[in-house]
């Protein structure tokens, strides 16, 4: 009993120590802003380039072709870490701006190119009936592209395109690298301060599973909103 | 009002017409028949340049459509085009679908554009389904919609591409009452077919194609009736 009741106290103070000493809770809610603004503001880009990048590699004009080509081949070999290294230190290294924003743009460039097969693939599987459908009408390319293919498309891919805004979610736990105190940082700092491994990193992780499971709920109902039209 | 001159088309190797000459008068209803791989649908489809002609000439209204510069879609508005598979946008409702064109090429207004589409979900007595989705109509309802829809922009001519081939039986009926109706108010059509009875009794000409040409034409008791051209007459002998 006594043994149980030392255990616990052991629990209480490490607890303490970890995240209530020194206020150090307050970096794991600055961390938390750092890791979400950064994935918010990367999934925008992500999608921004990965659909101009899509339509770039199914268009007919030849240069917008291997433009694509090369933008998938180069950012899908190279790994993320060295890519938001290249672009903080490289790329950026002369421009004053939030360090946030960059890394954003470090993982938007990135997100966009597994963004861009998503929407590719999207797009295609749209039955060839409906663009000429579209076109008998007299609707341009352009417009048949916007009002009548990509809301299809979205909504064949959006499964795929949740499942690329979770990775991103997790996939920013690197901008440690570049100076940025996020979630994952938060933790380790704690983990040195304190020499105690355990609370600080198992913090980390429930952290990062609440994110993606409220993430999960949010585009599960958006999801739910898409497919009114299969009743 | 078509005009259409030593058509040609390929896709590679494979001629698939192999130099067509044929006019179409305004309001005339003209019935392509022949077999599968005949060039029928090719055909139709060159009419409005879903298919762009490897040689000859086209024209609508006077107009030359394949030629460079000509602005396609505004051709294509001129023209309505009905597909064997419907081809209706499954993320619109019935409106939707109807009123989509008309709105987004700026032909009407929105308002008008529904009332244009409420009064030809009637005519095709689908009016009750116009808040409906595609998925939730029957293969039938699905292409008279997609008539009502082709018709919202008001075309002069109406090409229909096998209009009842993918239809159960019991559904072709409705949808031919809907052609039939829109023949007799003086429309100008293309029609790709199988259903030789109905061909007969609304085609005001009958083209029976074969191998990328058109073998023999005529008024429609003429051509089933009596025949003149041997394969025509196999091929009749087969499907009557």
């Amino acid at each position: 009993m006594e043994g149980l009741s030392n255990w616990w106290a052991g629990v209480v103070k490490t607890f303490c120590l970890c995240f209530i000493e020194d206020n150090r809770y307050q970096l794991f809610i600055s961390g938390i802003g750092i890791s979400v603004r950064v994935t918010i503001l990367a999934a925008v880009l992500g999608v921004i380039i990965g659909l101009l990048v899509a339509l770039c590699n199914l268009s007919k004009n030849k240069g917008l072709n291997a433009f694509g080509y090369v933008y998938l081949d180069v950012i899908r070999s190279v790994p993320m870490v060295t890519q938001l290294m290249i672009i903080y230190f490289v790329v950026f290294a002369s421009v004053h701006w939030s360090k946030w924003i960059i890394a954003s743009i470090a993982f938007g460039i990135n997100s966009g190119a597994y963004v861009s097969e998503i929407i590719r693939g999207g797009i295609l599987s749209i039955d060839k009936g409906q663009t000429e459908a579209g076109r008998s009408l007299g609707l341009s390319e352009r417009q048949t592209m916007m009002s009548i293919i990509l809301p299809q498309a979205t909504k064949n891919v959006f499964p795929a395109l949740c499942n690329e805004f979770i990775t991103l979610v997790k996939e920013t736990a690197i901008v440690g690298y570049v100076g940025l105190v996020d979630i994952q940082k938060a933790g380790d700092f704690i983990k040195s301060a304190t020499f105690k491994p355990f609370m600080p990193l198992v913090g980390v992780a429930i952290i990062y599973f609440i994110i993606v499971k409220a993430l999960t709920l949010l585009l599960g109902r958006i999801e739910k909103n898409l497919r009114k039209s299969e009743r | 009002m078509i005009d259409i001159k030593n058509l040609h088309k390929s896709f590679g190797d494979l001629q698939v017409l192999n130099g067509i000459d044929e006019h179409v008068a305004k309001s005339e209803v003209v019935v392509v028949i022949g077999p599968s791989g005949s060039g029928k649908s090719t055909f139709l489809r060159c009419i409005n340049l879903l298919e762009t002609p490897t040689e000859g000439e086209i024209y609508i209204e006077g107009e030359r459509i394949n030629a460079p510069k000509v602005n396609v879609n505004k051709v294509r508005q001129k023209m309505g085009m009905v597909f064997q598979h419907f081809n209706l946008f499954p993320h619109l409702t019935i409106m939707e679908n109807v009123t989509l064109a008309p709105v987004k090429l700026k032909k009407m207004s929105k308002e008008n554009a529904v009332k244009k589409g409420e009064e030809l979900l009637k005519r095709v007595g689908l009016f009750d389904k116009a808040d409906a989705y595609p998925s939730q109509l029957s293969g039938g309802q699905q292409q008279r919609v997609a008539i009502a829809r082709a018709l919202a922009m008001e075309p002069d001519i109406m090409l229909f591409d096998e209009p009842t081939s993918a239809l159960d039986p019991e559904m072709v009926g409705e949808v031919l009452d809907v052609i039939r109706d829109l023949a007799k108010s003086g429309m100008t059509m293309v029609i790709v077919t199988h259903e030789m009875s109905f061909a007969r009794e609304v085609g005001t000409r009958v083209l029976f194609m074969d191998r990328g040409i058109v073998i023999e034409q005529g008024k429609p008791d003429d051509i089933f009736s009596n025949p003149q051209n041997e394969r025509t007459k196999s091929f009749l002998s087969k499907v009557l």
